[in-house]
């Protein structure tokens, strides 16, 4: 074996243990250069403790078991400082949340260039034409002196991509790098990271969408609670999944869902006519006109920054409309309209119990608790549930939780901004499965706003594409 | 929209903050002065001329010639209308004008304050660096039982302690008074122990959290070493709390210079300001209150800034 035909990363009976706890593993897997490797399943099915176990991150109460070999170099061995060298010279990390991960206090472009000028040591003239270069290449011009509170998520990540890989390093990991990106964006970083096993990298990818696994190909590892389910060519296991947990897995991708039928033909209950949306001085949205009728469902799609929430809010009575108006059916109480929000442990007090802030709603609302636990029941959620504090339960029975105390208030219309952008894909499926259900019954109309173009196709009746005014 | 126009913004309103300052400091330390008991004209006579020598007909002679028969009202607007007018009067037992008086205090004073905020960031920014960088170790630990510790210690009873061990013990600098740098060293101690006893728990908590932060492991991770990802990024962001913090300490430094003056008998304007009080010399009291005051906002000003250079987030927006 010479030593380009060598495993880049080579991984043999990797566990990460909590105490005797077996979080993961054993994994075992081998990326060479020119190969991708894919790593899917929801989350706290282990896949960052793997990318955490190769570059030796693991938070100080975990323990990893195993053998991890880099470049043919025996790492987890090594000690802290000795593996930390690795970084950036020999494994490249692309973050998951890159608007975190670049110092919020220098320019993106500085960011870059420090990476040439420190990590691949070029001197301070070079560094700076590498950097230039890399914006060039990336599409990045202009947003050299940015910070990156000014930048877009994709910029971000596109800005991550070039000072994660300024050290040229053969190997790239990414974890969810297309964690919260609309569409568009979303190929972008998909077609940046193909670019690497062809330019002869070795590519190891975390991800918990189906789309992203099947665009990049390879091999895949699919995990559940740490344990490795299903593991082989990617093409073959997404058109064969052998596991079920593979096939919810798989079904659950919104590509995958079944159309919804048409729209229930009821009486008109919200209007907008020629709205604005501004922040600022600028224009985000103009002429957006909307017709809801009972029990409808509406998506509003849209990249990030376009004015999706401002629009929500404006549709809510929240914020005057900068042009236009809004309308709501005489019929229409005041708390007819209301609000889902896209990040449910926000939308609690965190120090009290689920069912006192459920208890609080209904009395103020003069509703039986009885009805409140049929809302429960119905969106599948066991009542002991609320026993415990918001942390203590799950995003998604958070989410559905939400959505109970929504209901509790009787709405007609109910306004989601992204409530199932933070769940896994699975929950995601369930979530919005149950939604439509119970509000179908209900003749409740339903505005979604959703960064993901397939669940505006697939699960509301009508969807409605915000393109940037400017 | 320039960039000139927040930080011309923030000129304005600390402008007008130093404004309602100056008549409030006035009024409230005017009330005060005629809240105290004893006559005033007799206190006022004994400071010029010395218990011994005066006696019920200085004090009148003094009370006729400052006007201090008059309604308390006509005194007080009186001190306000020459204020507009840039004027703080005289002293009312030396006959000096104030403006003068002050000129001369307030430079050793704000030596004082200086050498106390550099020793404060040059014991508080190392200590708590340290402290941050393993939070939950030993010197954490032990940092923050100590940083109680002097911290409950007024600052009067730790200037007398610094005393007693360095000057009167082992003879290293001098007791008091100024006459050469090395008057300096154990008043800006006094002062700057009690700001760093604070301040370095707030360096302690900036690092923990710029450590914790995503860009720190990114920084790591993209290849910069340990020092270089905290010359580079750490402490500059750390560094930004720590300047708003140094800013609400002035309060603390002001309170500090007045007692530190007093015990080291630093030539300054808090030990002038006590002095006043004791002679009732109610011109000096509210020329020397109002420039602390003018000070706060001054400092507060001067941070504003420093943040600003540090951020450039404030610059651009």
């Amino acid at each position: 074996m010479t030593l380009s035909d060598a495993p880049s990363i080579a991984v043999d009976a990797l566990s990460v243990f909590f105490g005797a706890t077996r979080l993961l593993g054993p994994v075992s897997f081998r990326v060479a250069a020119g190969e991708t490797l894919v790593i899917m399943g929801e989350t706290g099915a282990g896949k960052s403790l793997t990318a955490q176990a190769i570059l030796g991150t693991l938070p100080k109460e975990l323990r990893a078991e195993g053998k991890v070999t880099i470049n043919g170099r025996q790492v987890d061995t090594l000690s802290p400082t000795d593996r930390s060298a690795l970084w950036g010279r020999d494994i490249a990390t692309l973050p998951q949340e890159p608007w975190l991960a670049l110092d919020p206090l220098m320019q993106a472009g500085r960011q870059v260039a420090e990476a040439h000028r420190y990590v691949a040591g070029l001197p301070p003239e070079g560094a700076r034409n590498a950097c230039v270069r890399d914006f060039e290449t990336l599409g990045l011009v202009g947003a050299e002196r940015r910070l990156p509170g000014a930048l877009s998520g994709g910029m971000a990540q596109r800005v991550a991509f070039a000072a994660a890989t300024a050290g040229r390093a053969p190997i790239l990991l990414a974890d969810e790098p297309t964690k919260g990106l609309d569409a568009e964006r979303h190929a972008r970083v998909v077609g940046l990271l193909t670019q690497v096993p062809k330019d002869g990298g070795a590519l190891l990818v975390i991800t918990h969408e189906a789309a992203v696994a099947r665009a990049l190909g390879g091999n895949i590892i699919v995990l559940r609670d740490g344990r490795v389910i299903e593991q082989g060519q990617t093409d073959q296991i997404l058109a064969k999944p052998q596991e079920p947990y593979t096939q919810d897995l798989l079904a659950a991708d919104p590509q995958a869902w079944p159309r919804s039928g048409t729209a229930p033909d009821g009486a008109v209950v919200l209007t907008a006519e020629g709205l604005a949306v501004t922040r600022g001085d600028r224009v985000l949205i103009e002429g957006f006109d909307l017709s809801l009728r009972a029990g409808e469902r509406v998506a509003v799609t849209g990249p990030s920054g376009v004015g999706k929430t401002t629009l929500l809010d404006t549709l809510a009575g929240l914020i005057a409309p900068a042009r236009g108006n809004v309308q709501r059916a005489k019929s229409l109480g005041r708390h007819a309209v209301q609000k889902l929000y896209q990040d449910p442990p926000a939308a609690f007090p965190p120090h009290v119990p689920l069912e006192q802030s459920l208890r609080d709603v209904a009395r103020l609302h003069g509703v039986t608790w009885d009805r409140v636990t049929e809302y429960l029941i119905a969106l599948n959620l066991l009542p002991d549930l609320l026993e415990r504090r918001p942390d203590a339960v799950s995003g998604g029975e958070l989410q559905r939780i939400s959505v109970a105390r929504a209901l509790t208030v009787g709405p007609v219309v109910l306004l989601a901004d992204e409530p199932t952008s933070r769940l896994d894909p699975i929950t995601q499926r369930q979530t919005l499965e149950l939604l439509a259900g119970i509000t179908e019954a209900k003749g409740i109309s339903i505005v979604l706003v959703t960064h993901h173009a397939a669940i505006a196709e697939n699960w509301a009746h009508q969807s409605i594409e915000l393109k940037s005014a400017t | 929209m320039t960039a000139a126009r927040p930080f011309l913004a923030a000129l304005a309103q600390r402008g007008l903050q130093a404004l309602i300052v100056a008549v409030i400091v006035g009024i409230v330390s005017f009330a005060m002065m005629q809240a105290l008991p004893g006559d005033a004209a007799y206190r006022i006579a004994a400071g010029r001329y010395g218990y011994d020598m005066m006696d019920a007909a200085a004090a009148e002679a003094v009370r006729l010639e400052l006007g201090l028969d008059r309604h308390w009202s006509v005194q007080l607007f009186a001190w306000l209308g020459a204020l507009a007018q840039f004027d703080l009067g005289r002293s009312l037992v030396y006959g000096s004008p104030v403006v003068d008086e002050i000129a001369v205090q307030l430079g050793y004073s704000l030596l004082l304050a200086a050498g106390a905020v550099i020793t404060s960031l040059l014991i508080a920014v190392p200590v708590g660096v340290a402290a941050g960088m393993k939070p939950g170790g030993v010197v954490d630990r032990v940092t923050l039982a100590l940083s109680v510790f002097v911290r409950a210690i007024p600052a009067f009873a730790l200037g007398v302690v610094l005393v007693l061990a360095f000057a009167v013990q082992l003879k290293l600098f001098p007791v008091a008074g100024f006459r050469g740098p090395e008057h300096l060293v154990l008043p800006s101690l006094t002062l700057g122990l009690g700001l760093a006893a604070v301040s370095n728990r707030v360096v302690r908590d900036a690092v923990v959290d710029a450590m914790a932060a995503e860009w720190q492991l990114f920084a790591r991770t993209k290849g910069l070493s340990a020092r270089f990802t905290v010359l580079r990024h750490v402490l500059r962001n750390a560094s930004l709390p720590v300047v708003t913090y140094v800013g609400v300490q002035m309060a603390y430094l002001i309170e500090g210079v007045v007692i530190v003056e007093t015990v080291f008998a630093w030539p300054g304007i808090g030990h002038a300001l006590v002095h006043a009080i004791f002679a009732r010399d109610i011109a000096m009291v509210q020329g020397t209150a109002l420039t602390l005051g003018l000070i706060y906002v001054a400092l507060n000003l001067a941070i504003d800034l420093a943040c600003r250079g540090i951020d450039p987030r404030t610059r651009s927006a």
